[in-house]
């Protein structure tokens, strides 16, 4: 021990003694430990980042879903949404199985469905709006809606096609022909012109227009002769013998329009939505990071939607400002200009292109407003009678050139200003959307469901992938799914039953329609559902009023719980080992016959999981082909130093010193280098990962965000990962030295205390 | 010129002294001749990724340049269209220095239904007589890889794509949909406002994956989409030119934008984006009728690009490090050989070696250490690469393959880039020998004759 000592001790000189060979492999030492403890610390981190921004927002610890499946579940997928994981049928029993499992704390139920929601046109809204006054002007005459009415139509003149407003507002140039709004033809009627007539001429207005942009279609279509069916269909609206038609019978005529007019407008915009169907109290109770940001959470029992913050901003929101909020994150976040960021110039002339969307959502009361305004904001001489200074239209796209000098005024006169005077949101909270959905077999499927607010989960708010998802309860789910729990299977049949339907089975079906079934009524009378006063004048057959009932209805817990889900979150207690509770959790669900496969939540959430891996693969490659250059260079640099110290080798073994002592010396040498430079190299490490820790790492991107778990990644280090680097370096160094150190162990004394050369 | 003069007896000095310094000379040579390998190889799988992409692009998404647009009904609409399309094909094909060949593709989005299953992917419209590159391209997949307990054979044959109503399929939505060559699946499109229209089309063929990509399209003839669609015939989703050279695109794309518009046709401003990123866009703003809309083939791909810029990424962090580490090592090395050497050195200059010839001696004999060893380092690079990419690797993970873009491992050994790796090295190398060097060149003769080690 003490000869040890001794050596160490002198190992220490030497080391101080060769001064440029100990400083050269003194920093690759450092260097090696530094990435080891950085690099390790940092995946770590990431992984345990990443790890509570997933488990505590959607996934769970882990994720159970049909043994059976086709293919595996991945919560956060580049593809389609396509894929098959099978179905939980009887979800309930499945969570009763796994809250027996010790591990477990919480089962959540999920289920995803791709929809589609379409967006009403000008035409949809006004033919809505007319169906529901036309019925109201029935109820008011003590008339049944299909008898004559007072009709006074308007004179088209009026009409927003007409001649330009005095007030040269309406939005119409000879190379601007959007559909327009209905307020604005509202607004240039009469006073005095009941609201049916009024709208009445607003669906003129608007199939006028449609006329003109049918005869632009004629250029793609194949069918010439559908399209030109379609024009004299447009044509005909304007003649006065529909009129006289639409005052003779509204009804039959409505039908007719919603038949043969509407679909030619085609406007509408079409937004996919990812909808996550969830039992929402146990998703809010059981995941922390859940937040409702607009509006509020469905409540307990009822049916409904929450939209994802970040499709919210990124989707529905008026595509102009996001325009506007984009380039500003991209100046404000990322300091880019647009005098040297062509994108980003780019990006400002699309934007100004866009004022239609801005023009054609104001009300003529507002546009009135706006317009002096907004020249006021470019210091446009009111007086002026160029166009584009009495041009709304022209006037926004002015206001919307932005540069780098006007921009962040702009920014703000544009919420101060334009913002509360368009629907800044293409679906606003409290709106009903109508979700439609194919199911499983190809059929599409449509349910109405009322929008309850927006959410997100903290930390993740500005991640695209954290957002993908919206939320929905299961019985909106399970339709869109098109599987519906028992209990509401009952309940149309009893509705069935109450409205004296039959079921027409393949058994029953000749008898039903042609044989003995010919006494009951095979189909209910349309009039049986006048008795219902809320739908009275609506064709519906009981089966669809079942339907609406399920709407308005509310839900137990145990209702909507009940049936089929696609896949399950399980929550685990505190410090629970996941490989255990997979396991346990496959044995428990097998044991009451609905089998499911458990994913840990790295390999659940999918091609993120598989990055994270791919990441690690990289850090490991990168630090051993380091490692083995190293090797070589502190190899090269031990050997020269050896072969320098021939003399001072054979000294030593000339005046005693073993062949074993000279070996270990050199090891020595060698280690106690490395155990100071790796030393240094972890300690930088470790002070390098603490100041980041207190200040944080920016995400580079929206994509990093989802595995940095937030905005900022705050790395953390452990002895552990200390310990790992300064042993790896230590024991590289000693592999790199040992040949060397064995060749200063051969050296026999005599040739050392030969003369150089 | 005088200093040059003796350049040659300094490189035979300088070969002599690496010779002579033969363990050191041999461990400095593994290191930088193991990094040149390395750098190669990363290289060569960059250049393959970008092959791959190339190749997935090109066959399934774009020409090298497209000439597509936008027809808009109404403002508000956006249908992704070209009408006139045999005028415009002739107009491109009359106008492209450097012309290989062009090709239609029609366009239609919607989805793939069968008993089983149902997928949600575009559908290509070709013309196939005009597609043999497109055919050779096109690999079938062997109906195991997508039938369980199918044939260890390739069945099918995309020819048959002449025929109406005819489909061909990518391995990935065959599985998908539990179909084989020979069944029939549905094709829904999906329109505004829910109008759709529905075919049944016959599966003629199953070809391999093409990574990420093969999840978006499959194939049937133009009629077919038309037909779905309800186009008039003369119109086409896009038209896609080959050049001779796919490095002149970006200059023959800025010509054919002068001929179109000189030709009185109205051109959308270049944005370097596919074109499903632009409904939105176009859909906002307030013309009607035709526009064109000119891009390049990675435009249409754009979302792929991090691929390449993230390996690229680790492979500048990796050969930085590892170029830090060797050039620390052979600074050390030389600073070793210049003390070794001293009282050489001070015999040298007092026979009359100036101090540039001392200098360019020590420069020259790292310069010839790093040549040497690039050189040997990347022959070494290339055989690895050309031997990996001959062996044609399955590539394991699935999400890995979706992002190399094939399901083998395909490297791609670009010589410019192998002479660009040894150069970069070896400058590195005798720019290392630097700072030793100057202290060599410094040295006076009469105290470097002195030195006593």
């Amino acid at each position: 021990m003490r000869k040890l000592l001794v050596l160490a001790s002198i190992a220490w000189r030497n080391v101080l003694a060769h001064r440029v060979k100990s400083g050269i492999v003194g920093i690759l030492l450092f260097l090696g430990a530094f990435l080891v403890v950085t690099g390790k610390s940092m995946v770590d981190s990431i992984e345990s980042s990443m790890a509570k921004s997933i488990t505590s927002s959607l996934s769970g610890d882990i994720q159970v879903f049909d043994k059976n499946a086709k293919d595996q579940l991945a919560l956060f997928s580049f593809g389609t949404g396509g894929d098959d994981i099978g179905e939980i049928p009887d979800f309930p029993k499945l969570r009763d199985a796994l809250m027996k499992v010790a591990e477990v704390k919480a089962v959540v139920p999920l289920g995803s469905v791709n929809t589609v929601v379409f967006g009403r046109t000008e035409l949809d809204q006004a033919l809505d709006k007319l169906r529901v006054a036309n019925r109201r002007v029935a109820a008011e005459q003590g008339e049944p809606a299909s008898s004559k009415g007072s009709f006074g139509i308007m004179d088209l003149e009026a009409s927003p096609i007409g001649p330009p407003h005095p007030a040269g507002l309406i939005p119409f140039s000879a190379d601007l022909k959007l559909s327009p709004p209905a307020d604005v033809a509202a607004a240039l009627v009469p006073a005095d012109v009941t609201e049916r007539d009024q709208l009445f001429t607003q669906i003129k207005a608007i199939c006028a227009q449609l006329q003109e942009d049918q005869k632009a279609a004629f250029t793609i279509s194949a069918d010439k002769v559908k399209a030109q069916t379609d024009l004299d269909n447009l044509t005909k609206v304007q003649t006065p013998e529909f009129q006289a038609q639409f005052a003779a019978d509204p009804d039959g005529t409505m039908d007719w329009l919603d038949r043969a007019i509407a679909p030619l407008a085609s406007d509408g915009k079409m937004m996919y939505l990812r909808l996550l169907g969830t039992d929402m109290p146990a998703f809010t109770k059981d995941f922390s990071r859940f937040r409702i940001v607009d509006g509020e959470n469905i409540p307990e029992g009822k049916r409904g939607f929450l939209i994802s913050k970040y499709a919210y901003e990124h989707f529905v929101k008026n595509k102009v400002a996001r325009e506007l909020d984009d380039m500003k994150s991209k100046r404000d976040d990322d300091g880019l200009t647009f005098k040297t960021d062509q994108a980003l110039s780019d990006e400002a002339g699309r934007t100004s292109r866009q004022y239609a969307r801005i023009l054609f959502m104001l009300a003529p009361k507002d546009a009135n407003e706006l317009k002096p305004l907004i020249q006021a904001e470019l210091k446009v001489d009111p007086k002026s009678t160029a166009a584009e200074d009495q041009d709304l239209g022209k006037l926004l796209a002015t206001f919307l050139t932005v540069d780098d000098s006007n921009f962040n005024e702009r920014y703000d006169w544009f919420y101060a200003n334009i913002a509360k005077r368009i629907r800044l949101y293409d679906v606003g909270v409290g709106d009903v959307l109508s979700l439609r959905a194919y199911t499983r077999t190809g059929y599409m499927r449509s349910v109405n469901v009322k929008v309850w607010g927006t959410f997100e989960f903290v930390g993740l708010e500005s991640s695209q992938l954290a957002g993908v998802y919206n939320l929905a309860d299961l019985v909106t789910f399970r339709q869109l799914y098109g599987k519906m729990s028992s209990s509401q299977i009952a309940e149309l049949d009893t509705a069935r039953k109450a409205a004296d339907i039959k079921q027409v089975t393949r058994e029953n079906a000749e008898d039903e329609l042609f044989g003995s079934g010919a006494t009951e009524p095979l189909v209910a009378d349309s009039t049986a559902t006048q008795k219902f006063d809320e739908f009275a004048g609506v064709d519906m057959t009981a089966a669809t009023r079942a339907a609406a009932q399920l709407d308005d209805r509310v839900y137990t817990h145990e209702d909507m719980e009940d049936g089929v889900v696609l896949n399950a979150s399980v929550i685990l207690k505190d410090g629970a080992s996941i490989p255990a509770a997979q396991k346990a959790i496959e044995a428990a669900s097998a044991s009451v016959g609905e089998p499911v496969t458990a994913l840990d939540w790295q390999t659940a959430s999918g091609i993120v999981g598989q990055l994270l891996l791919v990441i690690k693969g990289v850090l490991v490659i990168a630090i051993l082909v380091i490692f083995l250059v190293a090797l070589f260079i502190i190899n090269n640099s031990m050997m020269m130093a050896t072969l320098e110290r021939t003399a001072e080798i054979g000294t030593m073994r000339a005046i005693g010193a073993q062949r074993r002592e000279v070996l270990t010396l050199f090891l020595l040498e060698t280690l106690v280098l490395a155990a100071v430079a790796s030393t240094l190299g972890a300690g930088a490490s470790v002070g390098m990962l603490t100041y980041l820790g207190e200040v944080g790492i920016k995400a580079p991107s929206a994509q990093m965000m989802f595995i940095f778990g937030g905005p900022k990644l705050f790395p953390t280090w452990s002895l552990l990962n200390v310990a790992l680097g300064i042993g790896s370096v230590s024991l590289i160094s000693l592999f790199s030295t040992f040949y060397p150190a064995l060749m200063a162990a051969r050296v026999q004394p005599v040739v050392a205390m030969n003369p150089k050369e | 010129m005088r200093i040059f003069a003796g350049t040659r007896v300094l490189f035979q000095i300088a070969l002599r002294n690496l010779i002579q310094a033969r363990r050191r000379t041999g461990v400095l040579f593994l290191a930088v001749g193991t990094v040149t390998a390395m750098l190669v190889l990363l290289q060569a799988m960059s250049a393959g990724i970008n092959d791959n992409m190339v190749t997935a692009a090109t066959t399934l998404s774009a020409g090298e340049i497209n000439v597509a647009g936008f027809y808009k009904v109404t403002p508000g609409s956006a249908a992704p269209i070209v009408t006139n399309a045999a005028a415009v094909r002739k107009i491109v094909e009359e106008n492209t220095p450097g012309l290989d060949y062009t090709l239609e593709r029609h366009r239609s989005w919607g989805k793939a239904v069968s008993e089983t299953g149902t997928v949600q992917t575009g559908l290509t419209g070709i013309i196939p007589k005009q597609e043999d590159r497109f055919f050779h391209t096109l690999q079938l997949a062997k109906e195991k890889d997508y039938v369980e307990g199918g044939r260890d054979e390739v069945i099918g044959d995309p020819r048959q794509l002449s025929e109406p109503h005819t489909v061909v399929l990518f391995a990935n939505q065959a599985k998908r949909l539990g179909v084989k060559v020979g069944d029939v699946i549905t094709y829904k499109t999906e329109t505004q406002v829910g109008r759709a229209n529905t075919l049944d089309l016959k599966v003629v063929g199953v070809a391999k994956d093409l990574g990420l990509l093969s999840s978006f399209s499959c194939f049937t003839q133009k009629e077919t989409v038309l037909e779905l669609g309800q186009l008039d015939p003369d119109t086409t989703g896009a038209i896609w030119v080959y050049l001779k050279n796919i490095d002149d695109a970006p200059a023959v794309m800025a010509h054919l934008r002068e001929v179109l518009t000189a030709h009185g046709y109205r051109l959308m401003d270049y944005n370097p984006n596919p074109f499903f990123f632009k409904f939105e866009d176009v859909q906002g703003e307030d013309w009607t009728g035709q526009k064109l809309d000119l891009t390049l083939w990675k435009d249409e791909v754009s979302f792929l690009s991090w691929v390449i810029i993230a390996f690229n990424t680790v492979t500048w962090f990796l050969t930085s490090i590892l170029v830090a580490i060797i050039t620390i090592g052979i600074m050390n090395a030389m600073w070793q050989s210049v003390r070794e050497r001293t009282r050489e050195i001070g015999t040298m200059r007092a026979v009359g070696l100036s101090r540039v010839q001392t200098l360019l001696l020590f420069m020259a004999e790292a310069v010839l250490l790093g040549l040497g060893s690039t050189v040997a380092g990347s022959g070494v690079g290339v055989v690895i690469s050309l031997a990996v990419d001959a062996a044609n690797i399955h590539v394991p993970i699935e999400a890995m393959a979706s992002i190399l873009l094939s399901d083998r491992i395909h490297l791609s050994v670009k010589p410019g880039t192998v002479v660009a790796a040894i150069g970069f090295l070896t400058t590195f190398t005798g720019l290392s020998a630097l700072w030793p060097a100057i202290r060599a060149a410094l040295l006076q003769p009469v105290k470097a004759l002195a030195h006593v080690e």
